[in-house]
């Protein structure tokens, strides 16, 4: 073999060693920046992942906040309401309570009244001895039912017509006025007691204007508010 | 002269009138100037004044490339492209100067791959291959959009050019324009080509590859196992990409390189077939399949011969533990039961492992051997 064909050799060598080496050299470098590929995916999905959960978390109070704040502003209007229904129910409690003073007017009318309050409240203590008060301005009124009423109580109660003591030292308060917008007032009617004042009975026009306003609420209601009546 | 077989030297040895082209207007005079200064140098001369001026000879080359058809010159300047980029492949780089932005630096290389002899068709893949391997690489992701930006619409787009070459790839792989260097220059082209994202899925849509299949089979001879291993790498390549994987799991690409790894002796052959079946070891059903065609047993006498290559021993070594893994999951013994009383008894790896059935040979005394009364019914009932 002559100097040239050994260097021809030798270079085909060197070429084919070369050629291995930089296969080689692709290979590795293809995985690295396949590896590197992957990896960065891996780490941009958690980090995504992470922030996406984040903002989940975030929206997720938000709406338990409105939430919160639908409740409370439901609540608040609610109160309303039943305030409001509250308010017109006093109004008109208020507006009945003025009405009474008209019947106190009619004395015709009024006088039966008594009479028949008297009756209902001695039936109710079914005492044989009652102490009655009423207000000043209706004393004379009262006197002169007062003999009628012990009678029709007898009569109804089939026992002897009962001993009522007239108070008059202690007066019932006179009608609201102007004056005592605030003070204590009585419209009307009468109060009677058993003789050691242990049991009353009070039937005064306002205690029976509460009594009928109590049994007649739902009634009213439901005739104010139809079906919004709580 | 036998144009198939043309080598680049011969080729340069003709005398091109490149006057006569002037005073037809062909070329420039500056086109002509820089020729005769380029034409017919040493190499260490043409490296300095391709330092000096790099892209105006590019743009020469190109132009002349676009517009004249002779064969002869055609062949004659992409000798000299080639020859530039054989001493240097970094002069690739220069044709994707600024200065020559406006220029369509591929077009003239993308239609010659479809006209011509061999010589300037396989020259034409070469060079384009080099070129695109070479291209700038912007933010990644924006890669076609950069090439876009500053690229008219008449410009061809890194897409197109892409697609265009994957359509001769594929074709070349199909029918090769040459009986011996088609295949091979194809091959080569691809393993270079397939590093990039878009390329792979191109591939992929354009069915290219069940083509490299039929590649894969143990080779002998220097050209062979060169082109195996190319082949291989090209799978390699392939398998990092989601839809190409599950094409492979379609064809029967896995027994190919099994069989392949079992018989080769070339290191580099078996290294890539390694690192290939590392990548597919995790997704789908190819643990199975692997554990299936005896892969285990493949791994450990491959361990066995001395490799002077350490990565090839870990990657041998990753290939076995894997392996383990898997047939431990696929050997449950629930599973095994649930085969048992579904009655779809399958030769999966669990049947036939022995480890199995020593470890499990109690848990069949449960339910009163309930496991064994199904298993003789089906053996007593079924025909299989």
């Amino acid at each position: 073999m002559n100097d040239a064909d050994v260097s021809k050799q030798i270079q085909q060598m060197v070429r084919f060693i070369r050629q291995e080496a930089e296969e080689k050299g692709n290979e590795i470098s293809v995985s690295a920046e396949e590896e590197f590929n992957i990896e960065k995916l891996q780490l941009v999905e958690a980090e995504k992942k992470k922030i996406r959960q984040e903002y989940e978390r975030k929206e997720k109070q938000v709406e338990i906040r409105k939430k919160i704040e639908y409740s409370m502003q439901l609540n608040a209007s609610r109160l309303t309401v039943l305030q409001a229904q509250d308010d017109l129910v006093s109004s008109m409690k208020e507006a009945a309570g003025k009405e009474l003073l008209n019947v106190v007017h009619d004395h015709h009318g009024y006088r039966k009244l008594l009479k028949e309050l008297i009756v209902q409240s001695l039936l109710r203590l079914k005492e044989p001895a009652v102490l009655l008060r009423c207000r000043k301005d209706d004393l004379g009124l009262v006197e002169s039912v007062l003999d009628s009423a012990k009678l029709e109580y007898a009569e109804k109660a089939n026992v002897h017509p009962p001993d009522i003591l007239v108070d008059t030292i202690v007066y019932l308060p006179p009608a609201p006025s102007h004056h005592h917008a605030h003070g204590p007032f009585c419209s009307g009617g009468v109060v009677l007691a058993s003789r050691d004042g242990k049991i009353v009975c009070e039937n005064t026009l306002d205690a029976r204007l509460d009594v009928v306003f109590r049994k007649k609420l739902p009634e009213i209601r439901k005739w104010l508010f139809g079906q919004f009546a709580a | 002269m036998d144009r198939a077989e043309l080598t680049t030297e011969q080729v340069l040895k003709r005398d091109i009138p490149w006057e006569t082209y002037m005073t037809t207007k062909l070329i420039t005079g500056t086109c002509l100037q820089l020729l005769r200064r380029y034409d017919n140098r040493s190499e260490s001369y043409r490296a300095q004044l391709l330092d000096d001026d790099g892209p105006a000879y590019i743009r020469v080359f190109v132009s002349i490339l676009r517009d004249i058809t002779k064969e002869e010159t055609v062949e004659y300047v992409l000798a000299l492209i080639d020859e530039m980029l054989t001493a240097n492949p970094k002069r690739a780089r220069l044709f994707h100067d600024k200065s020559l932005a406006n220029e369509d630096t591929y077009e003239p290389f993308l239609r010659l791959l479809w006209r011509g002899n061999w010589f300037i068709r396989e020259k034409s893949c070469k060079i384009l291959s080099h070129i695109i391997s070479a291209r700038p690489k912007a933010r990644e992701g924006i890669i076609s959009n950069g090439e876009a930006s500053y690229s008219k619409s008449k410009l061809t787009t890194i897409d197109d050019v892409l697609k265009g070459l994957v359509e001769w790839l594929c074709a070349q792989l199909k029918a090769p324009s040459h009986p011996t260097s088609g295949v091979p220059t194809a091959i080569s082209c691809l393993s270079t080509l397939l590093r990039e994202p878009l390329v792979r899925s191109s591939f992929v849509q354009a069915d290219g590859v069940k083509l490299l299949v039929p590649l894969i089979s143990p080779a002998s001879t220097q050209q062979s196992i060169q082109l195996l291993y190319e082949t291989c790498l090209c799978v390699w390549l392939l398998s990092y990409y989601e839809p190409a994987v599950e094409y492979l799991g379609t064809t029967r690409t896995l027994p190919r390189l099994v069989e392949v790894v079992k018989g080769s002796t070339k290191e580099k052959v078996v290294r890539v077939i390694a690192l290939t079946l590392k990548n597919l070891l995790t997704k789908g059903t190819f643990g199975a399949q692997m554990v299936d065609l005896g892969l285990p047993q493949i791994v450990q006498s491959l361990k066995a011969q001395a490799w002077s290559d350490e990565d090839l021993l870990d990657t041998l070594n990753q290939l076995e533990v894997g392996l383990k893994d898997n047939i431990k999951r696929l050997s449950s013994f629930d599973k095994y039961k649930q085969e048992v009383l579904l009655g779809h008894l399958d030769w999966s790896p669990m049947h036939k492992d022995p480890v199995f059935w020593r470890d499990n040979i109690t848990n069949f005394e449960e339910n009163d051997f309930q496991i064994i009364c199904v298993l003789i019914m089906i053996l007593d009932t079924s025909g299989d």
